[in-house]
Formats: structure tokens, C-alpha cells, sequence
């Protein structure tokens, strides 16, 4: 009888502790994390990470590629010395794909029904981020990107299929895609960004000059491959006559002073890594050269005189304290300073080029002297100081000589004008040649006779997507629209 | 404690004084009972002396006894001890008999459940606890390495509470756990490794945290059983795939009845091991000038004669001061310490007992600024109520407190510590007076500066207890019944001071991990003799379990601090960075059920069940069933084979299949808190007082299914010479399929990995465990024993179209731990010179060095060949003398830390004809496509440079030769203890790693960076190893 009261008791109290199975079982619901957020929340995030794209590593590569930098240590040493390799994954990986293009392929999908004011701001961002990608590696992912599963090992579209697009192959062109999404923004739309758009507040308008704009940029980088297409396209921008044309109207993304939400120049360059690059010797000739006033305003000079670095030296770096670095106007004093990703400058100096090259309507020497003072006036020298230099500088301000020198002149002033922005110097570079630059000391690299005309394939890319085009080029392979 | 040593120095001086008068003497014969052959070599001893004699090759014997003497105990290896009472006789001869029990010992097998080994189908091997305690090491698995056939265990560096990875017949789980499941009395308890490494930290900084078996009193364990196979394991269910480590602790309760204290004492010092020998000639610089800023020594040689050339007078014309700093790197390490005291009470006997067990263990580490402190207190307690109710409770606390400083590549402790031969590390302050780093290096912490002003501190409070009541129904009816519960928060503290390199600006993390596993078992046991037929005995269990397992983490990192060493969240002014809060939980409802026949002791079958549901995987979904069967058969008890060669042998083979769930909430794709960026520059969400989500790298899966690996195991046990050599020989082989895995995808896709069921992973190998009593005579005795580990592994499929990807985990950009097809798990992916089709590099004809290296190429394989240990023990009169040697033969190592000895000029061998060029070895292709000897000479620096790159030179094979551990103890015979309080009193002097070969590596290649982990054979810069010896005194009352 005993035994059977223990019994019945020990079973009575399991029973009691094991509650019903569903129940009990029912505790898959992630606490950590949301599975629907507003578009509000995501339009941020597109627009930090194409500013990331643009300012963490590729630029730092790209910014000692085309001189104005010299390393000093680690990466941007090594870029110096044309050693691209290996270096990129996280950029790749988690700015442009699983950064920039996975938020706006989602935020697009997500809206294009019953918000297309944030699918067109999306679709505007894509195509800068695809472009980013194309011009620095060539042949990327894009009509298959950022899909997930639905491809998932995207092919690598052609870059003459990116910039031109391919029916047959499925491919959007990137002018289409920015004509598509400024389409977007002027349908109705149930929701609208506001201060969720860090960029312009919620002003369409200005998205719409910022699209139009991104259209007269990727024209110009065709253009000498497709100069038919370009002219064309720049044309129709120019009827449209719907573009940045103030600095106002700046495509340029906020940074605050915080840890955490400073600029990516700032955080390398004055936090983490503050010793791994200054100044080059070429960038700082270059301007006493032509007397610039904007040296002082893109670098420091804490000892009162700039103190530069020529680009793959070994001799010892001069002491930290006396480096000139990068200035506020590109980091802020603490962080802040956006990061300027199409800008009225460089709408004049693309006009420019593309009156004097193409014959497209306007003055090329008016644009020109606009984009030289839009820059300068950019960096915060006063109207008074922009006409004094012009005037006692005719040589800078005034075009001369065959077309071709001209549009070394305005290529080298927009190469000045980009101090910070080195992926779109690093453009012109290769596709014009402009300015001249000689090869860094001691260059190693895949071709130590040539600075690179390409980045090389990142190695995750590499071992998860057969695509991959093999033989991968070698960095002194030109991309399609290249020289 | 002096006092103590006084003692024992008297006692040992006794030892040396003969017995007392004799009186009376004794002779016999003895034999084999089994085949009545005469014995030589019998121990006879008088008992209660330890004084004694031997049989001769005849088995004969004489003996001498003291007047008093009143009984004889003849023992033989193999065979059972007889204890005579000689009373009047003068001629005593003895049968002894086969000692069925040197098979038949009870081991303690899945649930706790205590089995005749005899009776198992698989393979079990048990590690006493006098194998384990009082050795001056801290963590259980590193006392287990070099001891366990079929185990593969590696330390993670020598740094005071790093971690230890484990892994049992190989590994079974793509991106999931590979350690074993670890019970203690009954009780699953966590061994997982929590890591501190927000994004300032970077993926390569780490400080090693400790796997938390750590937390585990080494000197309180009775007993621990290997479950090797999921044969063995399948009970446990889900999480036995990669079998069990079932820890037993020591009980109350001895034969004698009574209260017995135990005290042990050990006190060891711990010295830096495996450091290569290092160059005295050049110092610091590049292309033999020096360069005051330069990480180099390539610099002048010592003695130059200054000038500006070479960069010793400055342009300003004042010399620098230039000479060797010999030992600079070596004395950075300190001479480490370790004091273990335990105390242990116990009382009782089998059925009512309790024993208390309190100890605490502080080691300083070799590295400034480490430590440990570990202190355990235990309570055991078993009764009997007037019943037969049988009820027991353990309870544990723990308290590991460890502080550890940060490795990696980069500007860590370990990574700054390559300085050059020049630099006055030790003399040279590490701080300015602001209390900002000082270095040769800007941007780079001074290893000091690291050490001391960016510690990572852990304080583990953890409870481990269990209460279980077990009751006899019917004589053949038994019911039990176990809830037990592992609990621990971890508070950790990470402070980066203002001006490091990491983290600048300085920051307070405060990083806080919470477990808490609650396992409930209730088990039905009925057996039947002569079921059916005689001799056919039947045993069935049925058993139901209810298993909650959680998890939170924690995280308030606080950046940009204002008042210089002030580490408080006050101190700092941003919090978005880097804070925030993880937690999950996971339910699991099982029941199991098992038949285990038995024919006359010699046929053995077995089958189990277990069904599973988890909490885990899609509902409707998620209810699982996995089998297993296995069969032994004792040939020598079947076919009554007596043979004096073959004592025992028996054959067994098992089949087993063991299912397992997801992790939680893997089920979905969800939104993250975006951020950019590493450690170099951050960005992180909110902006401005704006949050941004995006959607997670990763994409979720609601057609999870169980994943489940099936292994075939068969095997023998052998014993010969009448049991005084045993062979355990087993070959295994398993199969795990459908994996659950965030399988890598191109992040072109958006994303970076998908959750799904995929892939195969083959595991096969054999594990041998051979002892032997080469000698025993009645004052010594030779024990050996010997294990041997080959375990061959291999990636089948991944999932379709993707033949490779990464291990997540911690590693350096470029150098790629990988799962690929057809490879074995954990190849390493990297740069690769070129190579001509004969396999010789290729040289760049422009420079005289190699071609540019081709990334992603296999570059090495950390699977060994296979590992060996052996033990070898010595008793001489209460003396021990006990060594293991364990070896590792093949697998690779990368090192990042001999690549950066070599391509900053460091090592010995580049101090030899420095001023001479070289010639790198090589071909160059000639226009033509034919390869020619490479014939261009190039500077000792940049051949050297050459070979110190992130590529293929700086794999290394990982063999090593080591002797792991040494003892040399005496235990005061108990005839010399008289009158004298003590019951036992043990004197040992112990060594750990004192010694050790590793022919092809400049470094030693037992550390992993990554420490418990699946990454495996990469060194990106980690604490060396290190070497101790001291001494342990342990005694009862």
C-alpha cells in the first residue's frame, strides 16, 4: 500500500510539473529582434550605408591611388604600393551587397506598391550603389543582386550592360533605373519620408534633382565608351533642366559628432587610425603649384607649414604631431561633416566636360569656372576670396590650349575638388588619364608598372560564388569604360 | 602548513627504520585456480604492514612474521586478492582465483545509470578521479588531453583560464557546438565559451574566455566517463551527437564508516615555453638603417659605427642610443603561480552519507595583469528513509574570477609584443604622465599599456544542483526520479583606456551573460531473470524528460570617456554603440525507453528509443524519433576459451542514430540595428536620435527539420595474461546528414547566409586504449597505458552549387578557416605563391620575389594524423612516480606569430650572413613558357620578408612531441603513521608540459586562437604556452 502511495504521488507530481506540450513548447517568438519595421526605419539605413560605401575603405584606397593621400601603415600603405588584395571583403560584403543594395532592393519591394515615394528615393540610391561597384570592380552583380534565395549566386552582369543595359539578359539599365525611380516620386504615395530621410527631409523635389544629377555622372563615366549615349542622356538632363544647380541641392549624407555616428574619414583618420596616412608630396606640390586655397581647407598644417609624404616611401614618416591630414571640411570637427556623395561642383565640371567633349548646350569655360568656385565656395572661402584667385590665377581659370588640355584642366580641378571623395577622383582618373600622375616609389602590386585601373574580386566573393568571372583580371586590366 | 611539512620530513625519515622482531615463518605454494598452474611473482604480504615477499618461478614462497601478524593477502594481477588468517598453520597454499572484476568493473553510463562495463556494447572509457586531481591545473579538459582514446583536446594558449577545445571521434556539425555534452551527477551543465568582442574589439581581439567547464573542482571528482559514441550516448538525446563527458563527484560514505577529512595542498610556478630563439645582432630599423618608428629589426648591426647613413646620428647630429635589449620579449612574461587548497568531509557509508568539499585555486597567469581565482564548495548528501525511500541532493557554488588580456592580430598584448631586439621594453615607460600609451609604434599599444590599462575581467557565480529521490517498488521494480538545475551569470568588464589603439577614445563594456539549464528525468527501471528461457535475463527502462535551457545577454558599452582612468559607466557619454540584449529560450520534451537482454553473461543486445520534441523547430514539425541497437558477444565465456593467453574477449558492434534541433529562433528572417564598419571606423544606428533597421545577414528557414547523425561502431575487448594486458580497440564511423546550418552565400544575394538543412560530414577513425602490468612484484609495480586516436573526417556535400564556405568564428581577412567538399572539416583557405607544375615557387622576374600570392587556395589542414598518449606509472613502496607523453603527428598550424618573427628580422636564423643577398627558391617562366632556377639575388630582408607574409609560408606542421605531465609521489605507508592523527599522507611534486619537441614549427603548435571552437590551426597571435612545475601535500584526518 505504501509503495503504491509513493508511487502514485511521485507520478501525480510529474505530471504536475510537465505542462501541456503545446504550450510549454510554444517559445520560438524572438525576443531580440522585429520582424516588420516601417519603411521609415530603413530609409536611414540606405542612406548611411551608400555614404559608408563611399567613405570607409574603398575610398581610402582610392584616395591614395590618385594621390592625394600617401600611406603610412597598414591598408592605405599598402594600397600605396598597389597591394589591393584582401582587403575589401568587408566593404563588398557589408556596404554595397548586404549593405546598401540589400536595404534598397528590400525597401523598394516593400513600397513600390503603396509608398513609391520610398521606392524612388530606393531605386535613385541603387543605381549610385551598383554604380560604386561597377566602376571600381567592372563586372558585378546586379540584375540578380541583393534577391536572396531567388538567385543565389548572382551572375556578374557585364559593366557595359549595367551602364547600358541588356533586354535579352534582363538588365535594366542604371539610367533606367534612376528614371524609373524618379518616376516613383512623383506618384501618390500613402506614406512619405520626413526626418527619416537624413539626405533631404522628405523633399522629393530635390530627389528628383539628385536622380536627374546621378544621370549627367554615369553619362560622363560612358563616355568615352558609349559618347552617343552620353551625349544623349546629358542632353535630355539638360532639357529637363531639373538638376542640382545650388549647393543646397547637395546629394550629401549627415554624420553627427558621436562615437558611433562620426564620419567614417573622421573615425579612421583621427580615432582609430590616426597614423596610417597624410598627406602626399604630389597632392601638396600640385597645389602650391597652382597657388590653391583650398589646401588648407581639405588638410591640416599643425606646424603652421604642410607636412606631406611621397606615395610608397620607406624613409621615416614625419613626427605625427606635424602631419597634415585630413581638415574639418572633410571630417568635421568631431565627426560631422556629411559625406558628399553628387554635388553642384561636380554637376558644373561634368557639364563642362561634356561641352567641350560632346558638344552638349552650355559654356564649357562658364561651367568650368562655376565648378572651381562651387568647390572652393563648398569648402568655405568667401565669394571675395573665390574671384581674387581666379582673377590672379588666369591660368588655372581660364580653359587654354586643344580640347584635350582643356579637359585636363577641368578634370584636374574636379580631381582637387574631390579631395575625400577619392572613388569619383579615381574614376576620372582612369578614364581620362587626368591629372598625370607617376607611379608611387617602390610599387609592388599585380603590375608595379601600372596604378591599378581596377580593384581585384574579394575572396568571399570568390569561394561562395562560382559566377566569379575567371581568370579574375589582374588590376591592370582597364574596366569597360576605362582608357 | 609548516608544521605539516615537519611531519611528513619525520615520517619519511621513519620509513628507513625496520619492522620489528621476527618470529615466526610461513611457506605454501600457490596456483591458478583456473588451470592449476603454479604463480610466480604473488605478492604476499603481512597485512596491515605492507611488509612482504614474492612467489618464485616455482610459486613457491616463505615469509617471516612478526609476532602479532595475523593474516597474509596474496595478490596477483588479474586475479583476485585472497586475504588468510594464518592462525597456527605454517604452511598456507592458496588458489587464487580469476578476478572477473578487472572486466567487469561498473562504470557509470548515460542518465547516471551504473552498468557492468562487461554488459556495454560501445565503447566507454573511465578517467579516475586520482588521474585528475591535485596536477596544478585548473581546467578539467586540459587534465583529460593525452588520456582518452577516440578524444582530440587543445588548449588555447597558455594564458591564466583560456579555453579548451574538445572534440570526440572528430566533428560532427558544420557551423553548430562540437563539444561534448558535460553532466555532472546526473545533471547537464554548460561548457560553452561566451565571448566578449563588440565591434571595437575587432574579430581578432579576444582575451580567450574560458570554456565554463572551468568552473569545475578537478579535485572533487571521483570519476569521469567518456561517452564516445552516440551508442553510448543516445539517452541523452539531442545533444549527445558529439558524445558525453559524464562527471561524477566525489560522494560521502567509505567502507570504514567514518568521518574523514581530506586536506590537499598544491603549489606550482608556471614559466613561458615554446618562445623561439631570437637573433642578438641587428637591431631596430629597415634596410639596415635605423628608423626610430620602424616595428622592424632590420636595422644596423650592434656595433656599427654611428652615422647618419645608417640613421644612428640624427640630422641634428646627436647619436641614438642603440644596443641590444636581449631578453626584452622574454621578460615580458612573468613567472606565473598556482595555489590549490581543498578540504573535503565526508561521512557515512553506501546508502546514508554527505561529504563537503570547499576549495580555491588563484593562479597569477604568465602575462602581466592575469589571473584566476577559482572557489568551490560542495554538498553531497544520500539517505535511506525508514521507507527504502532513497533520496540525494547535491548542491554546488562557484565563484571564477579570471582577468585576461587581449590577443590577436593588431594592437593587442600578444600582438605589440613583437618589439625589436633594440627596444628597452621593460626599461622604457608604457605611459606618459597623462597615463596615455607610450610606444615606439604610433597608433599601437605598448604590450604594457595593453596588459594593465585594458583588462577584460569575469566573475562567474554559478549553482549546480540536483535533487533526486529513487525508489524500489517491487524487488524488480524500480522508479527514480532527478531535477537538477545549472545557473550562472558571468559579469564581465571590458575598460579600454583613453589613447588605445582600439578604442581611443576610451570605454567601460560591461557585457553580462546569463545560463540557466533546468533538466528534469523520470526514469522507470524493471528487470526479469531467466525470462522466458534460463540464463536469459531482461532489463527495460522507460524514462521521460523535460529539459529548459536560457540564455541572456547583456551589453552597456560606454565610449568616449572624460576623466582618465575613472572605469565607471558615469565616466562615459555614449551608450548607443555597441549596447544591447539577446536572450532566448528553448524546451525540449523526451521520452526514451531501452531493452537490454543478457544470455548467460557472455550475449549482450540492446535497443533504445528516444523521441523528441522541440521547441526549436517548425511547430507540427518538430517531433523526432531516432533508434539504436547494439550486440556483445564474450567469445571466451561462450566457447569457455581458458586459455592463459586469452583471458577475456569479447566482440561488440552498435548502430545508432541521434537527432538533433535547431538553435532558437531561426526560423524567421528579421530586421537588425544596421551598422557599418569594424574596428578601424564604426557606425552604428541610432543616428541623430534616428534608428535605422535593416534586414539580418541572415535568412530564415520555416521548413527546419531535425538534423541526425548515425553511427556504426564495432569493436573488442581483449584481455590477456590473465587480464595484465587489456586492449580496447574500436572502429567508428558516422554519418551526420541535414545539417541545420546558416549555410554562407555570396553577399552579392543581399544577404550573407541561409538557414537550412544541408550537407554531410563523414566521420571514420579508430581508437585503441591498451593497459598493461608489465611488472608486479610485491614492492613494485609498472603500469602502463596507452592511447591512440586516428580520426579521418571529410566533407560530402554542402548544399547544392555551393562547395565551399567560411567557419563563422574569429579570423583575419584572407585567411579563411573552410568547409569544402571533399576536403576534411576546418582546411584553411588562404594566399598561395604560385607554384610551377613541379611544385617549385614562382618568382617574379621584375623583383626576385615570389608572384603575387593567389587568394582562397587550401593553404592547410589542422587534422592530425592522429595523437598518442602514454602513461607510464611506477610503485615502489608507496613511491609513484607517474609520466605521460603524448604526441601529435601531422595537421598544420598557421601562424601568424612566426610569419611576424620572421618578416620583422627577429629569429636567430636572420641574423646569419645578414649583409649577404639571397636567392629565394624558385623558377621563373620564361617567355617561352619553360621555367628556369630563380637566379636573382635580393636582400636578406626581403628574402625574409618573403617568408614572412599571411600565405602558405607560415603553415607549419603541427607535430609535436611533449611530456605533458610528471609526478613523483610518496604515500606514507599507513603501518607509519602509528599513533598519529592521519590516515593517508601523500607528497608529490608535479610537472606539466616541462618538455616538449615540435620538429617543423618555430613556434610550439598546441595553441588556437580561437580556443573552444570549430576554428582550429590558426594562430593569429596568441599567449605562448607555458611550462610548471611544484609541489602537492595531501592528507587525511
Amino acid at each position: 500500500m505504501k509503495n503504491k502511495i509513493i508511487t502514485i504521488s511521485m507520478m501525480a507530481a510529474i505530471v504536475l510539473i510537465a505542462p501541456s506540450c503545446k504550450k510549454y513548447l510554444d517559445v520560438n517568438n524572438t525576443p531580440n529582434n522585429p520582424l516588420v519595421v516601417p519603411p521609415a526605419t530603413q530609409l536611414p539605413n540606405t542612406e548611411v550605408a551608400l555614404a559608408w560605401t563611399n567613405s570607409n575603405e574603398l575610398d581610402r584606397a582610392a584616395d591614395v591611388l590618385v594621390q592625394h593621400n600617401a600611406g603610412l601603415g597598414n591598408n592605405p600603405a599598402a594600397y600605396d604600393i598597389y597591394n589591393v588584395r584582401g582587403t575589401m571583403d568587408n566593404d563588398w560584403d557589408f556596404e554595397v551587397y548586404n549593405g546598401a543594395v540589400s536595404a534598397c532592393v528590400n525597401l523598394i519591394k516593400q513600397t513600390q506598391e503603396t509608398s513609391p515615394a520610398y521606392a524612388g528615393i530606393a531605386k535613385i540610391e541603387l543605381a549610385y550603389a551598383i554604380s560604386v561597384a561597377t566602376d571600381l570592380w567592372g563586372d558585378v552583380p546586379y540584375s540578380q543582386a541583393g534577391q536572396g534565395l531567388t538567385f543565389a549566386q548572382p551572375r556578374f552582369d557585364k559593366q557595359e550592360d549595367i551602364y547600358q543595359g541588356n533586354a535579352a539578359l534582363g538588365i535594366t539599365s542604371l539610367f533606367d533605373l534612376v528614371k524609373s525611380g524618379i518616376a516613383d516620386l512623383a506618384k501618390t504615395s500613402a506614406l512619405v519620408p520626413g526626418t527619416d530621410d537624413l539626405v533631404y527631409k522628405g523633399d522629393l523635389a530635390k530627389w528628383a534633382r539628385a536622380g536627374n544629377t546621378l544621370l549627367l555622372k554615369f553619362a560622363m563615366q560612358i563616355s568615352n565608351a558609349n559618347p552617343t549615349l552620353s551625349k544623349q542622356i546629358i542632353n535630355d538632363v539638360i532639357t529637363g533642366n531639373n538638376y542640382i544647380n545650388s549647393t543646397a541641392q547637395d546629394f550629401e549624407v549627415p554624420f553627427g559628432t558621436a562615437v558611433g555616428n562620426q564620419n567614417a574619414l573622421y573615425a579612421y583618420n583621427n580615432v582609430n587610425r590616426p597614423n596610417d596616412q597624410m598627406l602626399s608630396t604630389r597632392f601638396l606640390t600640385m597645389m602650391n603649384n597652382l597657388n590653391d586655397p583650398r589646401l588648407g581647407k581639405f588638410y591640416t598644417s599643425p606646424t603652421g607649414v604642410f607636412t606631406s609624404y611621397d606615395n610608397g616611401a620607406t624613409i621615416t614618416a614625419p613626427a605625427a604631431a606635424s602631419r597634415s591630414k585630413y581638415n574639418t571640411y572633410i571630417t568635421g570637427a568631431t565627426g560631422e561633416a556629411p559625406i558628399r556623395l553628387v554635388t553642384n561642383y561636380q554637376r558644373a565640371f561634368i557639364l563642362a566636360e561634356a561641352a567641350l567633349v560632346l558638344g552638349t548646350p552650355g559654356d564649357a569655360q562658364a561651367l568650368y569656372k562655376e565648378g572651381i568656385t562651387q568647390s572652393m565656395l563648398k569648402t568655405g572661402i568667401t565669394q571675395a576670396a573665390v574671384d581674387a584667385y581666379l582673377l590672379a590665377n588666369p591660368t588655372v581659370a581660364i580653359l587654354t590650349g586643344s580640347t584635350e588640355a582643356k579637359r585636363q584642366q577641368i578634370i584636374t580641378q574636379k580631381y582637387i575638388s574631390f579631395v575625400g571623395n577619392g572613388i569619383e577622383a579615381y574614376n576620372d582618373y582612369r578614364r581620362t588619364g587626368y591629372p598625370v600622375l607617376a607611379l608611387a616609389q617602390n610599387a609592388q602590386g599585380d603590375d608595379p608598372n601600372t596604378i591599378p585601373k581596377r580593384f581585384a574580386y574579394t575572396n568571399n566573393e570568390i569561394q561562395r560564388n562560382p559566377n566569379v568571372p575567371t581568370p579574375q583580371p589582374l588590376t591592370n586590366v582597364k574596366v569597360w569604360w576605362g582608357k | 602548513m609548516k608544521q605539516s611539512l615537519l611531519i611528513i620530513f619525520l615520517l619519511f625519515a621513519l620509513g628507513t627504520i625496520n619492522a620489528s622482531a621476527q618470529s615466526k615463518t610461513v611457506k605454501g605454494t600457490v596456483i591458478g585456480a583456473d588451470d592449476g598452474q603454479s604463480i610466480p611473482g604473488v605478492s604476499v604480504t603481512i597485512q596491515g604492514t605492507g611488509v612482504g615477499t614474492q612467489t618464485d618461478v616455482q610459486g613457491n614462497y616463505s615469509i617471516s612474521l612478526p609476532a602479532g601478524a595475523q593474516a597474509l593477502t596474496f595478490s596477483y594481477v588479474g586475479y583476485a586478492s585472497q586475504v588468510v588468517q594464518v592462525g597456527s598453520q605454517s604452511v598456507i597454499n592458496v588458489k587464487l582465483v580469476l578476478d572477473s572484476k578487472a572486466l567487469s568493473e561498473v562504470v557509470v553510463t548515460a542518465l547516471g545509470i551504473e552498468r557492468d562495463k562487461r554488459s556495454l556494447n560501445y565503447s566507454v572509457q573511465e578517467i579516475k578521479g586520482s588521474q585528475l586531481s591535485n596536477r596544478g591545473e585548473p581546467n578539467l579538459l586540459n587534465l583529460l588531453q593525452g588520456k582518452v582514446a577516440g578524444v582530440q583536446i587543445t588548449g588555447a594558449s597558455g594564458s591564466a583560464g583560456a579555453s579548451t577545445n574538445i572534440n570526440i571521434r572528430g566533428i560532427h556539425s558544420f557551423t553548430g557546438g562540437n563539444q561534448p555534452l558535460f553532466i555532472v551527477d546526473g545533471v547537464p551543465i554548460s561548457n560553452d565559451v561566451d565571448r566578449t568582442n563588440g565591434g571595437s574589439l575587432g574579430t581578432n581581439g579576444d582575451n580567450q574566455p574560458s570554456n565554463r567547464a572551468l568552473d569545475i573542482n578537478p579535485d572533487n571528482i571521483e570519476s569521469v566517463n567518456v561517452l564516445k559514441g552516440a551508442a553510448a550516448a543516445a539517452l541523452y538525446g539531442s545533444r549527445a551527437s558529439n558524445g558525453v563527458i559524464v562527471v561524477t563527484t566525489k560522494k560521502g560514505g567509505n567502507a570504514n564508516k567514518k568521518a574523514e577529512v581530506t586536506f590537499s595542498s598544491t603549489y606550482e610556478t608556471q614559466k613561458v615555453y615554446g618562445l623561439p630563439e631570437l637573433q642578438t645582432d641587428y637591431g631596430q630599423g629597415t634596410l639596415g638603417a635605423y628608423v626610430s618608428t620602424s616595428a622592424n629589426s632590420w636595422g644596423p648591426k650592434f656595433g656599427s659605427t654611428p652615422s647618419v647613413l645608417n640613421g644612428l646620428v640624427t640630422a641634428a647630429g646627436a647619436t641614438v642610443p642603440y644596443q641590444l635589449y636581449a631578453d626584452n620579449i622574454k621578460n615580458f612574461f612573468k613567472t606565473g603561480s598556482l595555489l590549490a587548497n581543498t578540504v573535503n568531509i565526508s561521512n557515512g557509508d553506501k546508502d546514508k552519507n554527505f561529504s563537503i568539499s570547499i576549495a580555491n585555486t588563484r593562479q597569477t597567469g604568465i602575462l602581466p595583469n592575469t589571473d584566476l581565482n577559482r572557489t568551490n564548495a560542495q554538498f553531497n548528501m544520500n539517505t535511506v528513509l525508514a521507507n527504502k525511500l532513497r533520496a540525494g541532493a547535491s548542491i554546488a557554488y562557484s565563484n571564477t574570477a579570471n582577468k585576461g588580456v587581449l590577443g590577436g592580430n593588431g594592437s593587442s598584448t600578444i600582438g605589440s609584443l613583437f618589439v625589436p631586439r633594440s627596444y628597452d621594453l621593460q626599461g622604457l615607460p608604457y605611459k606618459d604622465a597623462n597615463g596615455r600609451n607610450v610606444f615606439y609604434a604610433p597608433g599601437v599599444d605598448n604590450p604594457y599599456f595593453d596588459a594593465y590599462e585594458n583588462p577584460l575581467t569575469s566573475n562567474v557565480d554559478r549553482l549546480i544542483g540536483n535533487i533526486n529521490v529513487n525508489y524500489d517498488v517491487l524487488p524488480w521494480l524500480n522508479i527514480s526520479y532527478r531535477i537538477g538545475t545549472d545557473t550562472y551569470f558571468d559579469r564581465r568588464k571590458q575598460i579600454f583606456a583613453i589613447s588605445s589603439a582600439r578604442v581611443p577614445a576610451g570605454q567601460v563594456l560591461q557585457d553580462n551573460f546569463y545560463r540557466s539549464e533546468i533538466n528534469s528525468d523520470l526514469i522507470v527501471r524493471a528487470s526479469k531473470k531467466n525470462l522466458f528461457l534460463d540464463n536469459l535475463n531482461a532489463s527495460v527502462l522507460v524514462g521521460q524528460n523535460i529539459n529548459q535551457r536560457k540564455f541572456q545577454n547583456t551589453t552597456l558599452q560606454g565610449d568616449n570617456l572624460t576623466i582618465p582612468g575613472f572605469y565607471n559607466e558615469s565616466n562615459a557619454t555614449v551608450f548607443t554603440v555597441g549596447s544591447g540584449e539577446t536572450s532566448n529560450v528553448r524546451r525540449l520534451l523526451g521520452v526514451y525507453g531501452q531493452l537490454s537482454l543478457d544470455y548467460s553473461s557472455y550475449l549482450f543486445l540492446e535497443l533504445t528509443g528516444r523521441q523528441d520534441q522541440s521547441s526549436t523547430l517548425p511547430v507540427g514539425k518538430n517531433t523526432y524519433f531516432y533508434p539504436a541497437a547494439s550486440l556483445g558477444f564474450v567469445f571466451t565465456d561462450a566457447f569457455k576459451i581458458n586459455s592463459p593467453i586469452l583471458s577475456y574477449g569479447k566482440l561488440r558492434a552498435s548502430i545508432a542514430k541521434v537527432g538533433k534541433d535547431a538553435d532558437p529562433y531561426l526560423l524567421n528572417s528579421v530586421y537588425v540595428t544596421a551598422g557599418y564598419g569594424n574596428n578601424v571606423a564604426l557606425f552604428s544606428f541610432p543616428s541623430n536620435g534616428v534608428s535605422g533597421f535593416t534586414t539580418s545577414s541572415r535568412i530564415g528557414s520555416n521548413t527546419l527539420t531535425p538534423e541526425f547523425t548515425t553511427s556504426y561502431e564495432f569493436g573488442t575487448n581483449l584481455g590477456l595474461f590473465h587480464n595484465a594486458l587489456t586492449i580496447d580497440f574500436t572502429y567508428f564511423h558516422s554519418v551526420s546528414k541535414n545539417q541545420i546550418i546558416d549555410v554562407a552565400i555570396p553577399t552579392s544575394t543581399g544577404y550573407n547566409t541561409f538557414t537550412t538543412n544541408v550537407g554531410q560530414l563523414n566521420n571514420s577513425g579508430f581508437e585503441a586504449l591498451i593497459s598493461a602490468t608489465p611488472v608486479q612484484t610485491r614492492d613494485f609495480k609498472w603500469d602502463v597505458s596507452l592511447n591512440y586516436t586516428r580520426t579521418r573526417n571529410k566533407v560530402i556535400s554542402i548544399a547544392p552549387g555551393i562547395t565551399s564556405f567560411p567557419i563563422p568564428g574569429s579570423k583575419f581577412t584572407g585567411t579563411i578557416p573552410s568547409i569544402n567538399v571533399n576536403e576534411p572539416y576546418g582546411i584553411i583557405l588562404g594566399n598561395k605563391n604560385p607554384t610551377s607544375p613541379d611544385g617549385q615557387f614562382i618568382i617574379n622576374p621584375a623583383t626576385g620575389t615570389f608572384a603575387p600570392a593567389l587568394a582562397g587556395q587550401k593553404i592547410a589542414n589542422p587534422n592530425p594524423d592522429f595523437l598518442a598518449g602514454i602513461t607510464n606509472t611506477f610503485n615502489y613502496k608507496g613511491l609513484v612516480l607517474s609520466f605521460l607523453f603524448d604526441t601529435q603527428q601531422g595537421g598544420d598550424v598557421v601562424s601568424f606569430s612566426a610569419a611576424t618573427y620572421r618578416g620583422r628580422g627577429l629569429l636567430k636564423q636572420q641574423a646569419i650572413d645578414r649583409e649577404q643577398p639571397r636567392i629565394l627558391p624558385g623558377v621563373i617562366q620564361q617567355a617561352n613558357g619553360t621555367f628556369t632556377p630563380n637566379n636573382i639575388q635580393i636582400a636578406a630582408q626581403t628574402y625574409w620578408q618573403s617568408f614572412g607574409t599571411q600565405t602558405d609560408v607560415s603553415v607549419f606542421d603541427a607535430t609535436t612531441y611533449r611530456l605533458r605531465e610528471l609526478s613523483l609521489g610518496y604515500t606514507v605507508p599507513k603501518s607509519m603513521l602509528g599513533r598519529l592523527p592521519f590516515g593517508n599522507i601523500t607528497f608529490s611534486l608535479i610537472g606539466r608540459n616541462l618538455f616538449y619537441k615540435a620538429p617543423n614549427s618555430p613556434i610550439d603548435p598546441e595553441v588556437n586562437t580561437a580556443g573552444a571552437s570549430n576554428i582550429r590551426g590558426l594562430e593569429l597571435q596568441s599567449a605562448p604556452n607555458s611550462r610548471s612545475y611544484g609541489f602537492n601535500l595531501r592528507f587525511t584526518l
